[in-house]
């Protein structure tokens, strides 16, 4: 038992590996330390806003890119725009207007019940993807 | 182990040697889903001490043989017996055993027992991952988000293993030399 703590020892250890060991163990931290960079610029671009007419999906918009659309259905109209990362109605033909009020989003969604307009923002996803996971 | 031997049946002790290095395997496969993580599908790889013990000391044959026995009686025991833990446990198994082996070929002396074990454990979670995308998840976002953790976790887990099969072939290697 003493001999095992006496190897476990830094210097221990430094002696039981290689040259080549500690270089692949280097390595591996950096690149886990480099790829968390990596990851985050490859997620930035999944945030996509999703336009919803009844129940059928008319546009599919980045969030990224300042822009602004206008949605008729036989209801009535709406006006979505983007900026700055962030989507809001801009405006609707419905009574209540409660899509304008809900102002800026950069997740969730906005819905005009009036107008069947749903605006979805979040996830790079397609619609294939219904659930997290099923458990059988 | 010997007074078990058969006369009917010619063995060689290092059959023993592997059927017990095999259970030795699914022991420790069993003890280890009892050890808390704090994260829930985080583990140690403690069985690939065992496997990399074996692989060094008798080859790859004996070492894929006791990876399967693993896999087969450990996922029959954790009730996970051709589910999807069990194609992720036996791609994961058979891709890092051949890896480890073709890396002690390759490198032979400039790599110590750790580094053959980081290379295992490597193969062992990319293959994880390419499978669970190929069958379960079909998200590359996801994917991609969890894997900087599952290299880290890897080479920490990894390295560990190789330390501890270093001390347990140093110990075998001396038992051996004293009783020649």
């Amino acid at each position: 038992m003493k001999r095992i703590f006496k190897d476990l020892t830094p210097s221990g250890i430094f002696n039981m590996t290689t040259f080549l060991d500690k270089v692949l163990f280097l390595l591996l931290i950096a690149l886990t330390i480099a790829s968390f960079f990596f990851v985050k610029r490859f997620i930035q671009p999944g945030s996509l806003v999703r336009i919803m007419s009844d129940n059928k999906t008319v546009y599919v918009l980045n969030l990224n890119e300042d822009t602004a659309v206008s949605v008729k259905t036989p209801l009535g109209e709406n006006v979505i725009e983007i900026k700055d990362k962030m989507v809001h109605m801009k405006e609707a033909s419905c009574q209540n207007k409660l899509c304008v009020h809900q102002g800026w989003i950069d997740r969730g969604a906005i819905v005009c019940l009036p107008n069947k307009v749903i605006v979805s923002v979040g996830g790079g996803g397609g619609d294939s993807k219904k659930y997290d996971a099923i458990s059988r | 182990m010997m007074q078990y031997q058969d006369s009917s049946e010619p063995k060689t002790p290092e059959t023993f040697h592997i059927a017990l290095l095999s259970a030795y395997a699914v022991g420790v496969h069993g003890i280890e889903s009892l050890i808390p993580m704090p994260i829930p599908w985080l583990k140690i790889g403690l069985a690939n001490i065992i496997t990399l013990t074996t692989l060094l000391l008798y080859g790859l044959k004996a070492g894929m043989t006791v990876t399967l026995i693993r896999v087969f009686i450990g996922s029959l025991f954790g009730g996970t017996f051709l589910g999807p833990a069990f194609v992720l446990s036996i791609g994961g198994g058979v891709a890092s055993t051949l890896v480890m082996w073709a890396s002690r070929n390759l490198f032979g002396r400039l790599l110590s027992p750790v580094g053959v074990s980081l290379l295992g454990a490597m193969t062992h979670n990319i293959s994880q991952l390419f499978l669970a995308y190929l069958f379960f998840v079909r998200r590359i976002e996801a994917i991609m988000l969890i894997s900087p953790v599952i290299i880290m976790l890897g080479a920490i887990t990894g390295a560990f293993n190789g330390i501890i099969t270093t001390l347990i072939i140093n110990r075998i290697k001396e038992h051996r030399e004293n009783q020649k």
